[in-house]
């Protein structure tokens, strides 16, 4: 499968280098190439993964390697939402860059024996809570992006000096409903995905709460975002506090994803 | 063909150059149909508008200074003015430099703001005058239609026309940038001036569903915000309706803050902390600094709003100099467009081709002829080349017509038929 996420990765990498271009530049036509790349590339990569699937026999996401890879396709997937709901281009110069990234460490990491994957798999409430997880790392990281460029736009203001980025971003009203719709539906995903992992820990006879670092961090990353949106909605706007809450809390959705590998505990895979 | 353009503008002429020398619109057919006498100057167009009188025309090659010297005299003809008054401001370019000039016009990197829409639209204005007056033909149409495709190219490949220059539009331009898009929002002027007058008037254009209007005067409000279709307020209850606001553009003449800092965080409160921006164009200032540091409310001030307009006069200069390499490769593309309006080479090659191919036969059968004297031997090679030349002759000048005519198609089925290269 390696060659065709060698694929994946060119179409990546020339749909990020179009989208940087274009945001310097400003030019619409290199987005169309962009998009396109993208398209292709989000398609030649939906395959992989399917191909993964059949090859190995356990879904896709349990290995680092697969889980980069499933990572980056949740955030395309995430770009296209935005894409199509908000048409703002300006997030793929930072999506487009990251995912190549991650599609390359994830062509690098060496493939793992699988006999432990094929397991857990076995009962379909792993892959839910697995996949429900990153999909809301995403929709974190959509938040973060928001943020942070509501934050750079909103300084620039209140300084009157506007320098090249600010004419590149979309509007402080797309980025708040961004940065607000993103956290909503994360929070609703960390919330189904740990459920389900509860749930999949208490089927095989386990206690539904290892206390191990990644569920601390997740249990902490929750709160955080929860507070996050009743913030948000005890106003009708709320703009910078939120956006620095949006940031702190992609630092500890990074906290859960790498910390357990980090620290060890009961979720460490591979 | 050679294309010249004789003109002032801005730079190189004074204003009481530029007004002695402007045409007004409707004098301009006439001037043209007299300057255009189908010899020397076989088309012509006139832009003339405050900041430039550009005279455009098409004449033989090689006969430019001719050319430039009969515009010169017809400038001082028709202002009625001796050629000392303005020949030191004019400037003359020929061929690819009069394409580059007009393209530059169009695309308006030549004007006073760079990048202000309208000077496209009075070269089109320009173009219909000549149009209707006859006076452009094949080569000032295919010119001015190239023009108009560099400036939209220009315009929608480089940011020259993106940021706002003037003070009266930087309301809707922060109004987007903070509201994505003004409708269903509403401003609130407090005074009726003449500036707050003109950014309403952005406002409204750029979809502004609601203007109110206060005032110290109750009749001065009353009349602006009849103009909008909005609503006079009370300027006693200002505060009250500063929480309906999103926009606020503030130029009165008090001497003391009218919206103070207590007055915009109740306001911010009634809102629910929605944003709003405040726009302060009175000095002295009549809108209080420290609003600017309240969360969601922004306040710009006179010399805030000309700083921004500085820096955005930068960035449009530097986007000119992208668009600069656009109109070069666009010189490039017209040189070629118009080389095939040329007849003259490809007649030329023509009638060698059918010469060459006479002289060759010559030679081929000069041995069979026996000896001949030199006199005998020219007449033969007159009598070869006067037929051969009889008889393209018709077809010449049918192709010449297509050239004229910009017939591509027969052109091109012309060369065929004789297997003709570039």
């Amino acid at each position: 499968m390696r060659s065709l996420l060698l694929a994946v990765l060119a179409a990546y990498v020339v749909a990020a280098v179009h989208a940087v271009l274009a945001f310097i530049n400003k030019r619409r036509t290199l987005l169309r190439v962009s998009e396109t790349a993208m398209a292709i590339g989000f398609i030649l990569h939906t395959a992989a993964l399917i191909a993964d699937w059949v090859l190995y026999g356990h879904y896709p996401l349990f290995h680092l390697r697969e889980t980069l890879s499933f990572l980056a396709w949740t955030l395309i997937a995430s770009y296209a939402l935005i894409l199509y709901r908000y048409r703002t281009r300006a997030l793929g110069s930072f999506i487009l860059p990251l995912v190549s990234v991650l599609i390359f460490v994830a062509i690098v990491t060496r493939a793992e024996p699988s006999a432990e994957a094929t397991s857990m798999s076995t009962t379909w409430l792993f892959p839910v809570h697995t996949t429900l997880l990153l999909f809301a790392y995403a929709a974190f990281f959509v938040v973060f992006l928001a943020s942070i460029m509501y934050l750079l736009q909103e300084r620039e203001l209140k300084l009157k000096r506007f320098s090249g980025i600010y004419h590149r971003l979309p509007s402080l009203t797309t980025v708040n409903e961004i940065a607000t719709s993103a956290a909503a539906i994360g929070v609703t995903l960390l919330t189904v995905g740990i459920a389900t992992g509860m749930l999949w820990s208490a089927a095989r006879n386990g206690p539904i709460w290892q206390n191990d670092p990644k569920e601390i961090f997740a249990a902490l990353t929750w709160s955080l975002y929860i507070l996050l949106i009743l913030y948000r909605s005890s106003a009708r706007w709320r703009g910078r506090r939120a956006a620095w809450m949006g940031v702190a809390g992609f630092a500890l959705v990074l906290c859960t994803f790498f910390g357990a590998r980090l620290m060890g505990g009961y979720h460490v895979f591979g | 063909m050679s294309i010249v353009l004789v003109g002032v503008n801005h730079k190189s002429a004074p204003i009481d150059v530029r007004e002695r020398l402007a045409f007004s619109e409707d004098a301009c057919a006439a001037s043209l149909r007299e300057l255009v006498d189908g010899e020397l100057i076989r088309e012509g167009l006139i832009v003339s508008t405050c900041n430039r009188v550009e005279i455009l025309t098409e004449t033989t090659t090689g006969q430019f200074d001719d050319s430039a010297e009969r515009v010169i005299q017809f400038l001082a003809h028709t202002g009625q003015l001796p050629r000392d008054f303005f020949e030191a401001n004019l400037y003359k370019h020929v061929d690819d430099g009069a394409v580059r000039h007009l393209f530059r016009v169009a695309s308006s990197l030549d004007s006073m703001v760079v990048g202000e829409p309208q000077v496209l639209g009075q070269v089109r204005r320009a173009y219909s005058i000549a149009l209707d007056a006859g006076t452009a033909g094949r080569v000032l149409n295919r010119l001015v239609h190239h023009a108009f495709r560099v400036a939209k190219r220009v315009r929608t490949e480089t940011g020259i026309g993106a940021n706002a220059v003037s003070i009266s539009y930087m309301a809707v331009e922060l109004g987007k940038k903070i509201f994505d898009s003004l409708n269903g929002k509403t401003a609130l002027l407090v005074g009726a001036g003449e500036m707050a007058e003109l950014s309403a008037r952005h406002l409204v254009n750029a979809g502004i569903s609601r203007v109110m209007v206060a005032n110290r005067t109750g009749a001065a409000a009353q009349e602006l915000a009849e103009a909008f279709g909005g609503d006079a307020v009370s300027f006693d209850r200002l505060s009250d309706h500063l929480a309906e606001a999103d926009v606020v553009i503030c130029s009165t003449g008090a001497a003391e803050y009218v919206v103070t800092e207590a007055m915009a965080r109740e306001a911010l409160t009634k809102r629910r902390n929605r944003p709003s921006f405040f726009i302060d164009i009175s000095v002295p200032r009549n809108i209080d600094p420290a609003i600017g540091k309240i969360p969601n409310m922004f306040v710009f001030d006179i010399d805030d709003l000309e700083s921004v307009i500085s820096s955005n006069i930068r960035e449009r200069e530097r986007e000119a100099e992208r668009a600069e390499l656009i109109v070069e490769s666009e010189i490039m593309q017209f040189q070629q467009a118009l080389r095939a309006l040329d007849a003259g080479p490809a007649i030329a090659t023509f009638r060698q081709t059918l010469q060459d191919i006479a002289r060759l036969e010559m030679d081929r059968r000069r041995a069979q002829l026996g000896s001949l004297t030199p006199e005998q031997e020219r007449a033969i090679e007159a009598l070869l080349l006067s037929t051969v030349n009889r008889i393209s002759h018709p077809v010449l000048s049918n192709l010449r017509r297509s050239y004229d005519a910009g017939d591509a198609e027969t052109i091109e089925a012309w060369r065929d038929l004789f297997g003709l290269e570039d």
